[in-house]
């Protein structure tokens, strides 16, 4: 569902230098898979997240959403992509039933098809006794699940989420995370990016480890972790690795 | 191609932003200046106000100046409100979000800008002596309109080249486009909505065969038709090259706030 390629991307620095965000990146995330993409800040996981949500052009590599090229075919990637930031960017005089009406039509969902789709996220999502309450007086949990219902109006089958809990307290994050368990069971695919390691430790399927812009690890739990550690271990020693 | 149902949405949501008791009573304050300008400048001339010279001022004051101030805040923000707000990767990751965006806050901010305009001139005229106000108010609405369409399109050029700085180079374009290159009597200024707008008010008021012969050179001969035609035809140029400009714009993660 999510596949990426050989992935570069480039900045050009204040001073001139050319700065390598993202350095020959791969990685594929399946049909009902989670992938974590695991990096300290600056290891190039927003980078590859917003090339995957055409929002930044690849200096070369492909990347693919559904079959569908960033470059060649954004406007096909946006259509079966949903993208979920740490930042909400939830406007606070909108109520949760108004954003997800906006951005249903924003995605050129008709009104019949967009009020049946609010309907359904305000209950999956656990919105309906706020559904009408502007955004500015919900709990940073609830406008997370805000933030998640805008990504799903359109019902996309590939999801991107790139540090979605950290804004939320414990009881927030585990209420976020249950749901990415839900959405993978219904057969989403879902990549997310954090470098809060125990939250999502039990929670994906496989895990991409990347360090100055390029990959230092990959696998299952099982594969990195060695025996008694955990994945916070794995993570250092893959990092250290690379780094020294 | 930006869609409709989106630009209007985009509109929608920017309107509702818009309605903030800050904006409001910045809205109400431009809706009674030129009124309170108006009354100052009778009493200045102890109720023998011209009511040509009235009109001139009621331009001045509405469809260039508040239609000018009310774009700057509305329209100006397109972009950098999106990433200072952390709306813009939520928006842009839409099928047609760049254009949505674009379109809407444009749609938005004609429509505020004119309403706004438009109560004002109510106003004004309520307390100012003009020659037939009917016409005067029937030529106003048409000049508040094509100054909010021509100059919310302009803006958009600096609104998407440089948002960070979009109103100090709004300003920039604002002073050195429309008042400065929109008076000297060459081809350049033929492009500026300041030139179609003063065309218009001339001939609207019927005023062409009055106009000593160094002010004809301010205002162009092509009767009213061509120049709101031109009007259009500039917005419509604006806004495409926007357009081209914002859907090849990348900003690194760093760039939002």
């Amino acid at each position: 569902m999510i596949e990426v390629v050989d992935l570069v991307k480039d900045y050009r620095a204040g001073d001139g230098s050319v700065v390598h965000a993202v350095d020959r990146i791969s990685f594929e995330v399946a049909a009902g898979e989670t992938v974590g993409l695991l990096g300290a800040n600056g290891a190039g996981k927003t980078t590859t997240l917003r090339v995957l949500a055409t929002l930044l052009k690849p200096t070369s590599g492909t990347a693919r959403v559904a079959g569908h090229d960033v470059v060649a075919d954004p406007v096909g990637v946006r259509r079966h992509l949903g993208y979920v930031s740490a930042t909400t960017g939830v406007a606070d005089r909108l109520t949760p039933r108004e954003i997800f009406t906006s951005f249903g039509r924003l995605h050129g969902l008709d009104r019949d098809a967009t009020a049946t789709r609010v309907e359904r996220l305000l209950a999956g999502l656990d919105l309906a006794s706020c559904a009408d309450r502007p955004a500015g007086r919900l709990s940073s949990g609830q406008r997370q699940r805000v933030s998640l219902g805008r990504a799903l109006v359109h019902d996309p089958p590939a999801l991107v989420l790139d540090e979605p809990t950290n804004a939320l307290d414990v009881l927030g994050a585990r209420d976020l995370l249950a749901m990415l368990g839900q959405l993978r069971a219904e057969g989403h695919a879902i990549l997310i990016s954090t470098h809060r390691l125990h939250e999502i430790e039990h929670r994906c399927d496989r895990f991409v480890i990347v360090h100055m812009g390029r990959i230092v690890a990959a696998g299952t739990r099982d594969e990195l972790v060695a025996d008694g550690a955990g994945l916070e271990d794995a993570f250092f020693v893959a990092v250290s690795r690379r780094a020294f | 191609m930006p869609s409709l149902s989106g630009a209007l949405a985009v509109a929608g949501f920017q309107l509702r932003r818009l309605l903030t008791p800050p904006r409001l009573a910045m809205a109400a304050l431009g809706a009674v200046f030129p009124a309170a300008v108006m009354l100052a400048a009778s009493r200045a001339s102890r109720g023998r106000l011209d009511p040509d010279l009235a009109v001139v001022l009621l331009y001045v004051l509405i469809p260039e100046g508040l239609c000018l101030l009310g774009l700057l805040v509305t329209m100006c923000p397109a972009v950098s409100d999106e990433l200072e707000r952390g709306t813009w990767v939520h928006v842009t990751v839409r099928p047609s979000g760049r254009a949505s965006l674009l379109m809407g806050t444009f749609l938005a901010a004609v429509v505020w800008t004119g309403a706004v305009a438009l109560i004002a001139l109510g106003i004004a005229l309520a307390v100012t002596k003009v020659w037939h106000p009917e016409t005067v108010a029937a030529a106003f609405t048409g000049l508040i309109m094509l100054s909010c369409i021509g100059r919310a399109a302009l803006f958009a050029l600096p609104a998407v080249i440089m948002p960070k700085r979009a109103l100090v180079a709004s300003v920039g374009v604002a002073i050195v486009v429309e008042y400065l290159a929109g008076v000297l009597p060459a081809v350049v200024n033929q492009a500026t909505v300041s030139l179609r707008l003063r065309t218009l008010l001339v001939e609207w008021m019927g005023w062409r065969r009055k106009l000593p012969v160094e002010i004809q050179l301010l205002v162009d001969m092509q009767p009213a038709w061509v120049q709101v035609i031109a009007v259009f035809i500039v917005a419509a140029v604006f806004l495409t090259v926007a357009l081209f400009i914002l859907e090849r714009r990348q900003f690194p993660p760093s760039e939002e706030v």
